[in-house]
């Protein structure tokens, strides 16, 4: 079933097919297919090693895929690089809280609307890579973006995380774990993508921040409208809050489903997803 | 009291000049974890090219502007032909590369200006000033070292404070991954890191070289000494490589002036200075301390 795809939706927003990646001489990901559904969760999951974070690293161009497509609405956007996948739509928020600790949260938040096309001299837009840059449902970069459209949206991010606010200018290595995880995913937002990669958004956070940064990813899908890929090694609190979700054993689908059967299913609870 | 003043102002006058160099070695440090040790040999380079440009057109301004673009457009030729083939290779390749680039550049020198050792003028006077009947040690042109190189150093540290453009660098100097993921194009912000240490060694060329002579291996002492610098304020630290430089320049004006044949003791200064800091505080003297759980 390595090939099989996660019915997700009829004209999924990202769609990766056949895809065929590793590092040296190891296939990490053999094969595999992963359609996400416009402004769905669909929560990758696995064993350490399964490929799921190199699923996300190929996806956002950070390792180059060996075989296979990846299409963002219908466009191919296969080899290219992690800069032009960031201004074509696809965020992707690394695992371990990966904050700038030496700038500031503001420069932090800042650094995520490098993307945005830069307004030339004439004042137009400088063409990007993917063609500019545009939000769909949930936002919009205008071409050109102007000192005023960027002081706006870091306005907008401050609104939408408060305790961000209130430490715009300290270091973002005095911030907590939960704030940290605030910090990289507002970044990511600020790029106004259409598809959210999330790696392991949880790790190494209390319990009750851990409910937070979930409840975050929800309103992000429900409210938003963007695209969630999120790849969690806590399975149950993955599920509980995607729509769908595939299950990577060894760089291979093994199963793929709407998340409350994958959560009802004990046999591959048992065998693959450790609960 | 009036030898320590002498000594004090000649040696922030050298310690600028060493700070120039240990910041054009800082920014590189910084961006990609290389040494550039060809860094002496590009300042070289755009010293002679100032010098003909000098001899040419009657003009030392001329010249002076000429070393500064050619430094910038040398720094970004070397990291995309030479340098950036070397990324995500073994480090020791770009290491290698340098060294290579450092001797390249060196025979090329050679070759096309000859090995004789060559004087160098300065921007403006060169005799010593005094306040009332009292030498001061250092000269106009000592000033304007001075001047010269705070000037740039406050510029480059207000861009990279305060555009854009600067954050994007230090973005990518801190995480280039995450530098990448959010849109910035790393690849060509260390092209532009390359330029600006060109700049800054080109600076250091015609700077320094008034007081030296210039020949095809007449960078390598102030390259060694800016690499001490750098080494003291902290590879990681652009503060630290202008603290740095004014530390080193300051110790050996007072070992030139106070020991007994000091000046032909000045490079043995400058090692003990170097050993002692890495024996106390490896990182330098201005780095942040990695603390590490574990």
């Amino acid at each position: 079933m390595s090939s099989a795809a996660a019915r997700n939706d009829e004209a999924p927003a990202l769609a990766v097919e056949e895809l065929v990646a590793g590092y040296g001489g190891v296939i990490a990901l053999d094969r595999v297919s992963i359609s996400a559904g416009k402004a769905a969760i669909t929560a990758v999951l696995g064993a350490n090693g399964a490929g799921k974070t190199t699923l996300l690293r190929a996806v956002s161009g950070m390792i180059r895929p060996r075989r296979g497509r990846i299409r963002l609405d219908g466009t191919d956007l296969t080899g290219r690089n992690p800069e032009q996948m960031v201004r074509a739509g696809i965020a992707h928020v690394p695992e371990g809280q990966a904050v700038i600790p030496e700038l500031t949260v503001e420069e932090n938040l800042r650094v995520g609307m490098m993307s945005w096309p830069r307004r030339g001299i004439w004042g137009g837009a400088k063409p990007s890579h993917a063609g500019g840059v545009s939000g769909g449902d949930q936002g919009f970069v205008p071409p050109g973006a102007s000192r005023a459209d960027r002081a706006a949206a870091l306005d907008e991010a401050f609104e939408r995380f408060p305790p961000l606010a209130a430490r715009r200018r300290k270091l973002a290595a005095a911030l907590s774990g939960g704030e940290r995880q605030m910090l990289v995913i507002a970044r990511a937002l600020l790029a106004q993508p259409r598809v959210l990669l999330l790696d392991e958004p949880s790790l190494g956070l209390a319990p009750r921040v851990m409910a937070q940064v979930m409840d975050l990813v929800v309103r992000l899908s429900r409210e938003h409208g963007i695209t969630i890929i999120l790849v969690e090694q806590n399975a149950r609190g993955a599920l509980a809050i995607a729509d769908y979700g595939v299950v990577l054993n060894l760089g291979r689908v093994v199963a793929t489903a709407d998340a409350a059967t994958l959560a009802t299913d004990v046999a591959l609870r048992h065998h693959y997803l450790g609960f | 009291m009036v030898e320590f003043l002498q000594f004090t102002l000649s040696g922030v006058s050298f310690g600028m000049i060493y700070a120039a160099v240990a910041l054009s070695l800082v920014l590189i440090w910084r961006g990609t974890r290389l040494l550039n040790y060809a860094q002496g040999g590009m300042a070289m380079i755009t010293t002679y090219i100032a010098i003909e440009v000098i001899y040419h057109t009657g003009s030392y301004w001329a010249g002076f502007v000429v070393a500064l673009l050619a430094g910038i457009l040398l720094g970004a030729i070397c990291q995309v032909t030479i340098i950036r083939p070397t990324m995500n290779k073994p480090p020791l390749n770009a290491v290698i590369v340098t060294i290579g680039l450092l001797v390249l550049l060196e025979g090329l020198a050679g070759i096309f200006f000859g090995g004789q050792y060559r004087s160098f003028p300065a921007a403006f006077s060169v005799t010593g000033l005094k306040i009332g009947g009292t030498a001061l040690g250092v000269s106009t042109f000592d000033v304007f070292v001075v001047a010269a190189v705070l000037v740039t150093t406050l510029v480059l540290a207000a861009a990279f404070r305060y555009t854009s453009a600067g954050l994007r660098m230090r973005a990518a100097a801190f995480n280039a991954t995450i530098a990448r993921l959010s849109g910035i194009r790393v690849a060509r912000v260390l092209t532009v890191g390359w330029a600006l240490a060109g700049l800054l060694g080109a600076l250091a060329g015609v700077l320094v070289s008034p007081s030296t002579f210039l020949y095809p291996n007449s960078m390598d002492t102030i390259f060694v000494f800016g690499f001490t610098a750098a080494v003291i304020g902290g590879l990681d630290s652009p503060v630290g490589a202008v603290a740095g430089g004014l530390l080193l320049g300051l110790a050996l004006s007072y070992a030139g002036g106070y020991l007994h044949s000091g000046a032909s003791l000045v490079p043995l200064v400058a090692l003990g200075i170097l050993v002692v800091v890495l024996m106390v505080r490896p990182d330098g003297l201005f780095s942040a301390t990695q603390v590490r759980r574990v």
